[in-house]
């Protein structure tokens, strides 16, 4: 977030005082203090959007805010952690794990799947949601030779989409469709190999899920013919 | 406003955005191709290929359910199966409801019942005429009774430079109470007072003419009979805030009100209140239209804004909030049709004249949208303060004798409400202190023998389908309390299914970024809630009744 003034905020998250420079998020000025709020849209290196919805906490208005995107004010009074708070958060997760796929390549190759991570900390068991996910709905994109595509899961955060157009500038990724048949879109919606895609890896760098992954590397003996290992 | 206008010509001119069509647009204007998939995946009036030459669009939702019933649009495509160039789609609300069961046929309204559709689809009948009506209804919120003493309003307090007359209008409008009568009941001179003292420039007046929610068509009645008042309204607006600039952001289905409109501009323009120095004073103004590419979150003003940037519609996180950050990060006015037509009256007549039109403390007057089964539907214009029975009776009293059961007194977003509340005034507190809401002032009404658990799960359909999918409750979450609901009516209840659908509403409610989200399950929470009996039985299958 950017500041616009040297003028300094004073707040109160989870009890704890904070000072943070004007136009500090709460999501950071949380950070600065030894709160973490979970977060899979956010990563400090983008811009803030706000969409996953699981950074939200209570600061006493008619709803929840997400603390990526709400800059702090002088003498709010934060709840980032209560039951109360925790609570919309597993249903998040929920909602999400719901439509998920049993395996993510992600957990698989690199045990780092950001909603798993969720998913583990809120102990979810059972989750008591129709099943989204049963056949695969949204299909999968393997046409590029470096970057696996499942859009099943997908959760729609967005950053990939910041990795290539903002950071990296290879202006290839847009979010497609609408409503709960949205999906991410490689230029016209075109396959992934097919588009003008770099394979820059930043999306899949970027991706918290198992929806962008690297492919497994070639086996380059079996692929010139040669007998396997 | 630049691509989607583009984007909007080339699909007339093609039928279609095709790929081909978007690489040609992409290397013209220099935008990488991922930007337009965005729009054109988004709005619903872009189509990747070329439709049939008739394209019957049928609506879906409650009040078109209610009359031509729940199988409406599958009867008029098995008629129209196999017919050559004829094509039919189920869409969402398309501001007809007084003529329910609503249709279109390239976008010019055929509405009644099947035969009248086909045959119109068919081409054994010619299309009807979209003109605007040549003899606009006198209304009583048009203070000029002769074409010629219009704009006395504006007249009255175009004395540019000068702030004390800008200090008069506030203090006007903040006696009269006016609220954004497009449901949120923001104060109308808290907004302009806000909007004139923010810093940036330039600024922008907008209006939003994006009504869209089930049951709401006022603002179309306005457009096309009364849309003088909306612009000398916009004109005051400009010179309040030092905009020079105003857009009204109409939809797209509203053709022959966007006709009356840009009729209302030129005249506007020739008789010297827009344009250039407006009467005389060195004030500059002048009005666009931007028709809407579709989509019923286009009506929330930050998603209306993204439009007009072309950008995907999806509302922003706020704050901030137009006023200060609005269209290209300006501080922006943003009004609704009814909103704006409101002010020429009150700045005319004064804010006692204003008050005094309500009932009792209630102050002024509101236009209602009332359809359902009422002998009369239609749009009228009441006293705030009139009770829910009064607009009843006004408008014919239920069809075929019946009884009043319930109501839905604001669109789809407002709480379902038993006969037993037809004495709640039409008001904003009122409404909310009997467990609803005024909303739009969308007021549908539901005869003994209605199932109000199927028309509820209508509305939760129409947000589920009207959802831009941005945030994950919302987008999600609309789409699983649709599931879960209709497999309970299948037979398959989930267990506890009224706890987790109580859970999941106050996540939407609390987490979603926009009001569609965050209100997306209440018509089916309240049903729950005010007419148990009929609700709780269906929802929780044999093992609940058998307790």
């Amino acid at each position: 977030m950017e500041t616009t003034t040297g003028k300094l905020i004073k707040l109160t998250i989870d009890g704890k005082p904070a000072l943070v420079p004007e136009g500090t998020s709460i999501w950071d000025a949380a950070r600065n203090i030894g709160i973490d709020i979970p977060v899979l849209c956010h990563s400090p290196r983008m811009r803030p959007v706000g969409v996953c919805r699981m950074c939200v906490v209570d600061i006493g208005q008619r709803v929840m805010a997400a603390s990526c995107v709400r800059p702090c004010e002088e003498g709010m009074n934060v709840d980032a952690s209560s039951a109360r708070v925790e609570k919309h958060r597993k249903m998040l997760a929920l909602l999400l794990l719901s439509d998920y796929p049993q395996n993510s390549a992600r957990e698989a190759k690199t045990g780092d799947d950001q909603l798993l991570a969720l998913a583990r900390k809120f102990a979810i068991g059972r989750i008591p949601l129709p099943d989204g996910a049963a056949e695969g709905a949204r299909g999968s994109d393997m046409s590029s030779p470096v970057i696996a595509v499942d859009h099943q899961a997908c959760i729609l955060c967005d950053r990939c989409i910041r990795g290539c157009d903002e950071l990296q500038h290879n202006n290839v990724i847009t979010r497609t469709g609408k409503g709960y048949a949205a999906r991410i879109a490689f230029d016209l919606n075109n396959p992934m190999g097919e588009s003008t895609c770099v394979a820059c890896g930043e999306c899949m760098a970027v991706c918290p899920t198992g929806a962008l992954t690297n492919k497994p590397v070639t086996n380059m003996r079996a692929a010139m013919g040669g007998q396997p290992d | 406003m630049k691509l989607l206008t583009k984007m909007m010509h080339l699909q007339e001119q093609h039928g279609a955005v095709t790929d081909a069509v978007l690489r040609e647009m992409s290397k013209a204007e220099s935008v990488p191709l991922y930007r337009l998939e965005g729009l054109r995946g988004f709005y619903p009036v872009f189509r990747v290929t070329p439709g049939r030459r008739m394209r019957v669009q049928v609506c879906r939702d409650i009040v078109c359910m209610m009359k031509g019933g729940p199988q409406f649009c599958s009867k008029v495509k098995s008629v129209l199966a196999g017919v050559s160039g004829v094509e039919v789609e189920e869409v969402s609300c398309v501001g007809r409801c007084d003529t329910a069961p609503a249709a279109t046929i390239n976008e010019i309204p055929v509405s009644g019942s099947v035969e009248t559709i086909t045959a119109y689809a068919t081409g054994e009948k010619p299309l009807p005429s979209n003109e605007p009506t040549a003899t606009p209804r006198r209304w009583p919120t048009d203070p000029y009774s002769n074409a010629k003493d219009r704009y006395g309003a504006l007249k009255k307090f175009l004395k540019p430079g000068d702030d004390r007359q800008r200090d008069e209008v506030i203090r006007i409008l903040k006696e009269a109470d006016l609220r954004g009568l497009g449901g949120a009941a923001f104060p109308t001179g808290m907004k302009w007072d806000l909007t004139r003292k923010a810093s940036g420039a330039p600024k922008y007046v907008v209006c939003n003419a994006d009504e869209s929610e089930p049951g709401t068509f006022k603002d179309r009645v306005i457009l096309e009979e009364l849309p003088y008042l909306l612009i000398e309204a916009m004109v005051l607006a400009g010179w309040m805030i030092g905009a020079k600039q105003g857009i009204i952001y109409i939809r797209h289905e509203y053709a022959k009100e966007r006709k009356a409109l840009q009729q209302a501009i030129e005249n506007d323009r020739r008789a010297g209140a827009l344009g250039r120095n407006i009467f005389g004073s060195d004030v500059d103004f002048d009005l666009q239209i931007f028709v809407s590419p579709g989509g019923y979150i286009l009506g929330e003003e930050t998603a209306l804004l993204e439009a007009l940037e072309d950008k995907r519609g999806e509302p922003r996180n706020k704050p901030p909030f137009p006023v200060s950050h609005g269209l290209w990060g300006k501080p922006t006015l943003i009004n609704n049709v009814e909103t704006f037509a409101a002010i020429p009256i009150i700045l005319e007549r004064g804010a006692a004249w204003w008050a005094a039109q309500g009932k009792g403390n209630y102050k002024g007057l509101k236009y209602m949208c009332v359809s359902g089964d009422v002998a009369k539907p239609g749009v009228y214009c009441v006293p705030w303060g009139t009770t829910v029975d009064e607009l009843l009776t006004l408008s014919g009293g239920i069809t075929d004798g019946k009884a009043l059961y319930a109501f839905s007194p604001g669109g789809a977003s407002t709480n379902f409400l038993p006969a037993s509340k037809r004495n709640t005034a039409l008001d904003f507190k009122a409404m909310q202190e009997a467990g609803s809401g005024l909303g739009t002032g969308a007021m549908v009404f539901m005869a003994a023998g209605r199932d109000v658990l199927e028309l509820a799960i209508s509305e939760v359909k129409f947000f589920r389908n009207e959802s831009c999918g941005k945030c994950v409750p919302c987008r999600v979450g609309s789409h699983k309390a649709v599931d879960l609901v209709e497999a309970a009516l299948a037979g398959k209840p989930q267990p506890d299914l009224i706890p987790l659908l109580q859970e999941l509403n106050s996540t939407l409610a609390q987490t979603s970024i926009c009001g569609l989200g965050q209100v997306a399950l209440a018509p089916l929470m309240s049903v729950i809630d005010h007419f148990p009996d009929d609700a709780l039985p269906r929802l929780q299958g044999s093992a609940a009744r058998s307790n």
